[in-house]
């Protein structure tokens, strides 16, 4: 069973140009954390949803009537917060959150809710769920689990499977990251190439620079513009990306 | 690895013209490719190796390009740099340097195949990705062993070098070399220049300053306090007390631990690798002290020129190292007049700013 209720507080994004991305109220509040009052503390995908709204509101900036913007769809699947469903509502409000819909479905129809809501690109702070999502053929994606800028959006594309694509997941999906990566790409460009509200990162692990130049190559075909880059060819990933701060990694088919 | 592995010979046309052992993938891969051999060397795990951390500036000239960003802004340099991708970079004044490290890695390598004690050149760059394509076809054109890059898109290098474990970084920017040498990272600016004379392809000479470069600049405080006399007065009086150690003594460990390895295969009068101290202490008075506190650090240096006081151009003429290395800009430009490559450690008394961080770190320039 799922349920869809919009927030009518936020002003409803254009349905057909909109980048849908889902969060899982799990990562945007620590319900744990509430002692006894109403209000949740912020949970790791707090920083994220901040950075997307910036976003928002530089684009609006640029264009008035700009509809390539990110709508943010939020998503219950914990029967004990479905209870608490006016909670989240309410928290939603009191942190100014720019979610435009909450979707409360169980356990077993959370990738049903994904589809109904036209998902471009599914966070999670769970392994299993984000690969369930992608099996589907929802562009899935983990959360950095790290504290991330709230000032700057930062993607991170992991560039050795940009040019080797998980032969694992079903075309459904690749053909949902590629439409992902172009509407990013597009938003991208409606910025400058200083003080934009969001940078694209690539990094390739294993490769050397032929690896890393075949990377931006393949992005640039997609309309995907590179800020940063940053080829490692086997050196030890994670002081890199503690450094880099991304908020979410595409295509990322290694282990941390 | 046996042909009964390989592909099926079948006959397949001119493929068969060399009978081989690779794999399909292998066999894709030099048809995309002739040039590279069949297995490129992978770059060593960074903790193992001596790392370069070399800006695009210093490695390429991009003058043209730099005068672009200057006096149009940056879109307008992006725009340039894209047009003209496909067109490589002139070599810059890092370019021999790298070269000559190559050379080095290439010997290492015929001696120790399965050792990670190689030189490691990383190209540093706050360039945005934008330029990326026309760095790595130029990486491509001068057949340069750089496989590791950050390009920051206007961040600051600093972390990525420690995550490199970089031993030494050279930039045209002088303030990203003095953040590195704050952090205790030998580091150095080098700057285009116009006559670069030649040098050895098959020995790398890297020329060291003693005071503020290889060891701390404490004496050169005294000599600027109280003039020369008192200066030979005091390093006579502590002849036999080391004197501390300046941003660059980690470089000379290390090219003295490579050193060693070919001293060890009985290589010591064939050395890919000559050191040079070019000092304006007195071989009769001041040098002394930073004799004995060479070896009491346990280091070597191939030779050591006192100029008590005397220009180094013409010393540095004769020894044409691959790169110079002095605390101060008056000896590098003499140097760079003359046409070695040198380039300015922005470290103590010299910069008029108080030195700090190198010799809090008991420890040499870079963690290892």
């Amino acid at each position: 069973m799922v349920s869809t209720i919009q927030n009518t507080d936020v002003k409803q994004k254009d349905a057909d140009r909109a980048v849908v991305v889902a969060v899982t109220s799990r990562a945007v509040f620590d319900c744990g954390a509430e002692d006894g009052d109403d209000v949740y503390g912020v949970g790791v995908a707090f920083p994220l949803l901040q950075a997307l709204q910036r976003v928002n509101e530089r684009l609006l900036e640029e264009n008035p009537a700009e509809s390539l913007l990110f709508d943010v769809v939020l998503i219950t699947t914990d029967s004990q917060q479905q209870q608490q469903s006016s909670r989240i509502i309410s928290n939603t409000r009191h942190y100014g959150l720019e979610i435009s819909r909450f979707c409360f479905s169980s356990e077993e129809d959370f990738i049903e809710s994904l589809l109904t809501n036209h998902v471009d690109l599914f966070l999670s702070t769970d392994r299993s769920e984000a690969a369930q999502a992608s099996h589907k053929g929802v562009f899935s994606a983990l959360l950095n689990r790290k504290v991330a800028s709230s000032e700057q959006l930062r993607v991170l594309f992991c560039g050795d499977a940009v040019i080797r694509p998980d032969t694992d997941s079903p075309s459904a999906s690749q053909d949902a990251a590629q439409s992902f990566s172009a509407q990013l790409g597009e938003m991208r460009q409606r910025f400058g190439l200083l003080h934009s509200p969001l940078s694209i990162v690539l990094v390739t692990s294993r490769g050397g620079r032929e690896s890393c130049g075949t990377a931006l190559r393949t992005l640039r075909s997609r309309g995907v513009s590179v800020d940063e880059a940053y080829c490692l060819a086997g050196a030890p990933r994670s002081p890199f990306l503690s450094l880099l701060r991304p908020h979410f990694l595409l295509n990322n088919d290694l282990e941390d | 690895m046996s042909l009964k592995n390989g592909p099926t010979l079948t006959a397949r046309g001119p493929d068969l013209a060399s009978i081989s052992n690779r794999t399909p993938l292998e066999d894709a891969r030099m048809q995309l490719n002739p040039s590279t051999p069949t297995r490129k060397p992978k770059p060593p795990k960074p903790e193992n190796a001596i790392t370069i951390g070399v800006s695009a500036r210093v490695l390429f000239n991009m003058e043209k390009e730099q005068q672009i960003y200057q006096q149009q802004g940056l879109e307008d340099y992006i725009k340039y740099q894209v047009e003209h991708e496909t067109q490589p970079f002139n070599p810059g004044p890092a370019f021999s340097f790298v070269k000559a490290l190559e050379a080095v890695n290439t010997r290492l390598r015929e001696l120790y195949p399965d050792s990670e004690e190689l030189f490691d050149v990383v190209l540093m760059t706050n360039n945005h990705a934008y330029v990326g394509l026309r760095l790595i076809n130029t990486i491509n054109h001068h057949q340069l062993f750089i496989e590791r890059f950050c390009m920051t898109g206007g961040n600051s290098p600093i972390g990525y070098l420690k995550a490199y474990h970089t031993n030494l970084y050279l930039s045209a920017d002088p303030a990203k070399v003095r953040e590195a040498l704050e952090e205790g990272i030998a580091a150095a600016t080098m700057f285009t220049q116009e006559k670069m004379t030649q040098v050895s392809d098959t020995q790398l000479r890297v020329a060291f300053d003693g005071d503020a470069v290889l060891f701390s600049d404490e004496s050169e405080r005294i000599y600027k306090a109280h003039g020369l006399d008192k200066f030979f007065e005091h390093e006579k009086a502590h002849e036999n007390k080391p004197l501390d150690h300046g941003p660059l003594k980690g470089f000379l460990e290390a090219l003295g631990k490579l050193q060693k390895k070919f001293y060890g295969k009985g290589q010591r009068m064939d050395c890919p690798i000559r050191t040079y101290l070019v000092t304006a202490r007195s071989a009769a008075s001041s040098g002394t002290r930073a004799l004995k506190t060479l070896r009491s650090w346990g280091l070597e240096i191939d030779e050591a020129l006192f100029l008590a006081g005397a220009p180094k151009g013409p010393m540095l003429e004769k020894i044409r190292p691959h790169i110079f290395f002095d605390d101060q800009m008056f000896h590098v430009e003499g140097a760079a007049e003359i046409g070695t490559v040198a380039c300015h450690v922005p470290y103590g008394i010299a910069q008029g700013v108080t030195k700090k961080g190198i010799n809090d770190k008991e420890t040499s320039a870079a963690p290892k």
